[in-house]
């Protein structure tokens, strides 16, 4: 078993339960018993952290560190500052972290739902033939530009969880969402758009001249 | 195989380890904490649960408790859950349906001076245990063939040894030098202690008796470039003079070895008056200047410091080897050995050891923090009992300098993705319990690319790690642990590929089936790293023994 087994979505789900931080330590590069599996695992924890940071959660929270077998004083001081660094935030959703219980815990439920989603984790599957031999088309990424992507994605992911989310609750119009969301109404409009395309949602109803979207339930 | 959750019989055993355990966390209160865990409908104490009497409790719960799941929380797995496995195995109970709890050396060695704390601790890794334990599936090892060949990296004493050990056991063996001639170290070195046996002759026997054999290939001024594979299977790349060699291999042996530390700017050496003791050996090899009359030898000269904390231990009794060498061939010459510590472990050495001073090599013993000084005619030193410094003429200075590790130690560590330590020796699987085994099964060590080794240790090494090597050989197959990727949900999977471009293994490949394209997993290839697993999104991918509802169990019950 090696750190690249570790897969974001339990790591937002522990976060979700109340875990209040995750150290992950693993072999240095280029000693890894399994090649590769480490540069994996920082890649996908690297990700999680700019997406937990992103719904609000300290992003100190979740830490990649490496150690070998044979560095025991290493290891004892990595664990010795992570659990410093966590008593010093203190629980998670209270002053170390920017969203606070129990709203950050309905973000993790959202974050949960992006990390599990098709997108990012192709993406970040895609990462390592990205930055070095570039995509179908050739293009090289510096890893600053993977980064960026990987940020885009994630805002725009977590937009359309929450808009779902929302939608559980009931049927709702544009403006309405944009307003319990606090996302910019155009935002949310070619979130929909696109949530309509896939048939994730559809019309239910239109109340006055304003749209009234509802979800459409999906098979497991 | 009870089907439903209701029917899931867990027996809990803690191990005391002595007071290893006990003596540190309250066992008491994690038996009653034990007892009212899910599913859990046995909790034992024992003494020593790796001992018979341990073992048989175990196996004894099993067939009287009716247990269809053991967690035993002990020492660790990394020695002990083959053994715990193999017992559930013999007592009838799939051995995968086994669970071990590391509450001692990640518990109560750690947390020795905090009872309460330790003991809570200890509480949230057995309720995740069980978590898991009660989620656990049967599984079933997988067997795959071994090549009968065995590569050697490094022909030195410690190399040949162990490609003679194959060869006269019959397999075959090919030898992969870097240099031009085979010999190492060995070629370097005057004659042996405590015995004074010639190395050169040595060194022509092993090279004669490995270049003549039928069994043995022998690369020399060869490099291995590539090595894929795991055991029995590997594919090497080796660059020769030749032409680049592709090979199928069965095991692997690495004996690099290592080499002499040179001080530059230490004591001020300079290669003529000012040497090392593998400078004094190819002098003493070709006979010392009649003229040299007074010689000095310092100890640790590079070594037990910051840098390389670590003792080479080889260098003293090699000094007073030469020592005696020097006094045989000047005997007028006046030998003195300045010191920390003598290391000069077993009998034939602290023999030699009394042996050189009735001989009259002189030992004096100085500080570290007030090292001897190195001028032009002599050198001068601290001596403590007198209480002031000494001056010891000097023609010829001797250091002794360290073995340390081969410059591309590193190069080696990650062609066959094996641990070196911070020295930049290679580290064995376990220091007591596999010694001469590296921690991926089917590649092994010895000499002094492992820790620095004087001739006779680097050739029992090199029988023993060719022994070790032998079993997989001998056997003509291995059996692979069946912790590995399955494609739990075929239905899920999409065939897109993903998790093939990301396997370090090359052990997924995309098949064409009835159902369309779906990923097929190379079983005996695959490590069970787990990577693809945590990649696919369609989540169609999962770990035996690690599957994600086991290790969100885990999770859940360390947060309840």
């Amino acid at each position: 078993m090696c750190t690249g087994r570790v897969d974001p979505v339990i790591v937002a789900e522990a976060f979700k339960k109340g875990l209040d931080g995750l150290l992950v330590v693993g072999c240095h590069f280029g000693e890894c018993n399994y090649v590769s599996g480490n540069f994996q695992a920082k890649a996908k924890l690297d990700m999680t952290r700019r997406l937990i940071k992103h719904v609000g959660v300290n992003e100190e929270r979740l830490s990649f560190q490496q150690c070998s077998s044979g560095e025991g004083a290493l290891f004892a001081e990595i664990v010795g500052k992570f659990s410093k660094t966590i008593r010093e935030l203190g629980p998670i959703g209270g002053d170390g972290d920017r969203v606070k219980a129990p709203e950050i815990f309905k973000k993790l439920e959202a974050a949960e739902a992006v990390l599990a989603g098709e997108k990012i984790r192709w993406v970040i599957g895609k990462r390592t033939p990205f930055i070095e031999s570039g995509n179908m088309y050739g293009e090289v990424f510096t890893e600053h530009e993977f980064n960026r992507a990987i940020d885009m994605i994630i805002v725009e992911e977590i937009e359309v969880q929450e808009i779902l989310g929302k939608l559980k609750e009931g049927a709702q119009s544009v403006k309405d969402l944009a307003k319990a969301l606090s996302i910019p109404s155009e935002r949310v409009f070619r979130n929909i758009t696109a949530l309509k395309r896939k048939g994730m949602i559809k019309l239910e109803k239109v109340s006055g001249r304003t749209p009234i979207f509802q979800l459409v339930p999906q098979e497991v | 195989m009870p089907d439903k959750k209701e029917d899931i019989r867990i027996g809990v055993f803690l191990c005391h380890c002595g007071s290893n355990i006990a003596g540190y966390l309250n066992m008491e209160e994690l038996e009653e904490f034990s007892k009212k865990l899910p599913h859990v409908t046995f909790v034992q104490r024992n003494l020593y649960s790796c001992s018979e009497g341990g073992i048989n409790e175990i196996k004894k719960g099993i067939k009287e408790q009716n247990l269809n799941r053991v967690v035993v929380a002990s020492c660790t797995p990394r020695t002990h859950e083959p053994l715990f496995r193999s017992s559930c195995g013999e007592a009838g109970l799939n051995p995968y349906l086994f669970e071990m709890v590391n509450i001692r050396d990640q518990c109560s060695w750690v947390h020795m001076q905090e009872k309460e704390d330790g003991t809570t601790k200890a509480k949230d890794l057995i309720r995740m245990g069980v978590a898991k334990a009660a989620l656990l599936e049967p599984q079933e090892p997988i067997m795959s063939e071994v090549q009968i060949r065995a590569l050697v990296i490094g022909g030195g004493i410690a190399g040949m040894t162990a490609t003679l050990a194959f060869a006269n056991r019959g397999y075959e063996v090919v030898l992969v030098e870097k240099e031009e001639a085979l010999g190492g170290m060995l070629n370097h070195l005057s004659k042996l202690g405590p015995t004074m046996t010639d190395a050169s002759a040595l060194a022509e026997e092993k090279v004669r008796a490995v270049t003549g054999h039928s069994k043995i290939t022998v690369f020399t001024k060869a490099k291995v470039t590539l090595v894929q594979g795991f055991i029995g299977k590997y594919k090497v790349d080796i660059e020769t003079e030749s032409g680049n060699k592709n090979i199928d291999i069965g095991v692997i042996v690495v004996a690099t070895g290592g080499r002499a530390f040179v001080p530059e700017g230490l004591y001020g050496y300079d290669g003529k008056r000012v040497i090392t003791q593998l400078e004094l050996e190819v002098l003493l090899k070709n006979g010392l200047a009649s003229a040299i009359k007074n010689v000095v030898m310092i100890q640790c000269v590079g070594s037990r410091n910051e840098e390389r904390p670590y003792c080479s231990r080889i260098c003293c009794q090699t000094a007073v080897k030469n020592a005696m060498l020097i006094r045989e061939q000047n005997p007028d010459a006046k030998v003195s050995i300045l010191y920390r510590d003598m290391q000069m472990y077993g009998v034939e050495n602290e023999e030699m050891f009394r042996d050189s001073k009735v001989k009259r090599v002189r030992y004096i013993n100085y500080d570290p923090a007030n090292p001897p000084e190195v001028e032009p005619d002599n050198v001068r030193v601290y001596h403590a009992l007198l209480g002031r410094d000494m001056d010891l003429a000097a023609d010829l200075v001797v250091l002794s300098t360290p073995i340390v590790a081969q410059d591309d130690a590193n190069v080696v560590s990650q062609l066959l993705r094996v641990p070196i330590d911070e020295n930049g020796f290679f580290m064995e699987g376990h220091v007591k319990l596999k010694p001469l085994d590296f921690a991926t099964s089917g590649i092994f060590l010895c000499g002094s690319a492992r820790f620095p080794a004087n001739i006779r240790e680097a050739v029992a090494q090199g029988l023993g790690a060719a022994s070790r090597a032998s079993i997989p050989l001998a056997k003509g197959s291995v059996v692979v642990e069946p912790i590995i990727s399955v494609l739990a949900n075929e239905d899920a999977c999409r065939g897109c590929g993903l998790c093939v471009a990301l396997c370090p293994y090359g052990a997924l490949e995309i098949q064409n089936t009835e159902k369309g394209r779906k990923v097929h997993v190379i079983d005996v290839a695959c490590k069970g790293c787990g990577v693809c697993a945590a990649t696919c999104y369609q989540h169609a991918l999962s770990i035996n023994s690690f599957t994600d509802k086991q290790i969100e169990a885990q999770v859940e019950a360390f947060l309840n």
